[in-house]
């Protein structure tokens, strides 16, 4: 990341190289359309070029970092094809798939587990509300539609779901 | 599993911008209040942190070969654009400050989106001593707040305000200068919206070197009561670097 702020394009190269199928997929997930994804993606590579003297390795894995800009760059392309983007109802929300990737290998498999663990402590409906979230990017507004739920309603849920994975994960 | 407290308002938030099931206006309230509220911008982050191993979930998809090639075009791309918003500032370090207000209602409009983030690149080191710096926030996008450039002719700088008028009128946004010591030199306040050539006197003027950042605070009226020092957050930064 320090080469990259000092401007070396051959480690933002490594960097994409080992890193974009990743933001791609996350992208993709969102947005649900290749074009729009590969903008994003092009506009995350430019942002992390111009903000890698931001980066602080105290405060944050190279992934989380650059996947959290990802993330919020295709959710705001989200935002703008209006609140109710892809809240179309859907025959399942998201369900954790048991089985394990290969990527579990990886270091952080702890903090994966200890997550999933604590997500599975939330009732199934939470759950699946949350992980939609998440993967998708959709606003309370498109998850209440797709859920065919009171706005209030799913807001409620999700919000005792969050305060209760604090305090698992606290434990 | 027990029935958890609930989070504070604040913290509810904070997760849910984390999680992403904010609309898109409160989500760009969301991005501003990270701006200058550093407590909400560690939960947001705590929060993120939090939910980062679901992305591990997430299988690979390879992009197409010729995006990187895209990419690449665009790095340089992106310093032609520094380039051209120089020339604009020298168009308006000779005075014509009222073409820099017409030219400033666009670069409002595209700042719109709220205060962004990042620091612009030191583009090729052509000619001239003009030095420029766009300051922006911690988080997230490329819009700068403030751009500032230094005319070593006039010994001034110029500081454009992309932060849109009457924002927040219980506050004044403070401009420093922290050069290679490291120590705050107060410069003076910058309006929302408003262009303002600073002349820098000799003392200061010495410090204005590539290199040096500027930094703006958000201020009580009056600015900070240190004089040393921002008593406010810190709500952009940027490096001066040579065009």
């Amino acid at each position: 990341m320090p080469r990259i702020a000092a401007g070396d394009r051959s480690a933002l190269r490594q960097l994409y190289d080992a890193t974009s199928a990743k933001l791609f997929a996350v992208c993709l997930r969102i947005l649900s359309d290749r074009e729009e994804s590969e903008d994003v993606l092009q506009e995350v590579y430019v942002t992390i070029w111009r903000r890698a003297d931001r980066f602080d390795a105290a405060r944050a894995s190279v992934m989380t970092w650059i996947s959290t800009i990802a993330r919020n760059r295709a959710i705001d392309r989200l935002r703008a094809r209006g609140p109710l983007a892809r809240s179309e109802p859907v025959e399942t929300l998201e369900i954790a798939d048991g089985s394990d990737s290969a990527e579990t290998l990886l270091a952080a498999a702890d903090d994966r587990h200890r997550l999933n663990h604590c997500l599975g402590e939330l009732d199934k409906r939470t759950e699946m509300v949350i992980r939609t979230a998440f993967f998708e990017g959709l606003t309370y507004d498109a998850l209440a539609r797709r859920m065919d739920q009171p706005l209030g309603t799913v807001k409620s849920w999700i919000r005792r779901g969050l305060a209760k994975l604090k305090g698992c994960l606290e434990q | 599993m027990s029935e958890a407290p609930e989070l504070t308002e604040t913290e509810a938030l904070a997760a849910e911008h984390a999680l992403g099931v904010l609309s898109g206006r409160e989500r760009e309230d969301a991005d501003a209040r990270m701006a200058h509220d550093a407590a909400f911008a560690t939960d947001v982050e705590t929060w993120r942190e939090r939910f980062a191993p679901l992305l591990e979930e997430i299988s690979l998809q390879a992009p197409p070969s010729e995006l990187w090639t895209r990419i690449e075009r665009q790095l340089p791309a992106n310093d032609y654009l520094a380039a051209g918003r120089l020339r604009f500032w020298r168009g308006a370090t000779a005075g014509s400050l009222s073409l820099a207000a017409a030219s400033l209602a666009a670069l409002v409009f595209f700042a719109g989106q709220g205060p962004k983030v990042v620091q612009v690149q030191a583009p090729p080191p052509p000619p001239g001593q003009l030095l420029n710096a766009s300051l922006m926030t911690q988080s997230g996008k490329v819009q700068p707040m403030f751009v500032a450039a230094y005319d070593p002719d006039r010994q001034a700088l110029i500081v454009t305000s992309l932060v849109p008028p009457g924002s927040d009128p219980n506050h004044v946004h403070e401009l420093w200068l922290i050069p290679a010591d490291g120590k705050p030199r107060a410069l003076g306040f910058i309006e929302p919206g408003k262009a303002k050539t600073m002349p820098m006197p000799k003392t200061i003027e010495q410090l204005v070197a590539e290199g040096a950042s500027l930094a703006v605070s958000v201020e009580a009226p009056g600015g900070s009561p240190n004089p040393n020092a921002p008593t406010g957050p810190i709500t952009a930064v940027g490096k001066l670097a040579k065009l």
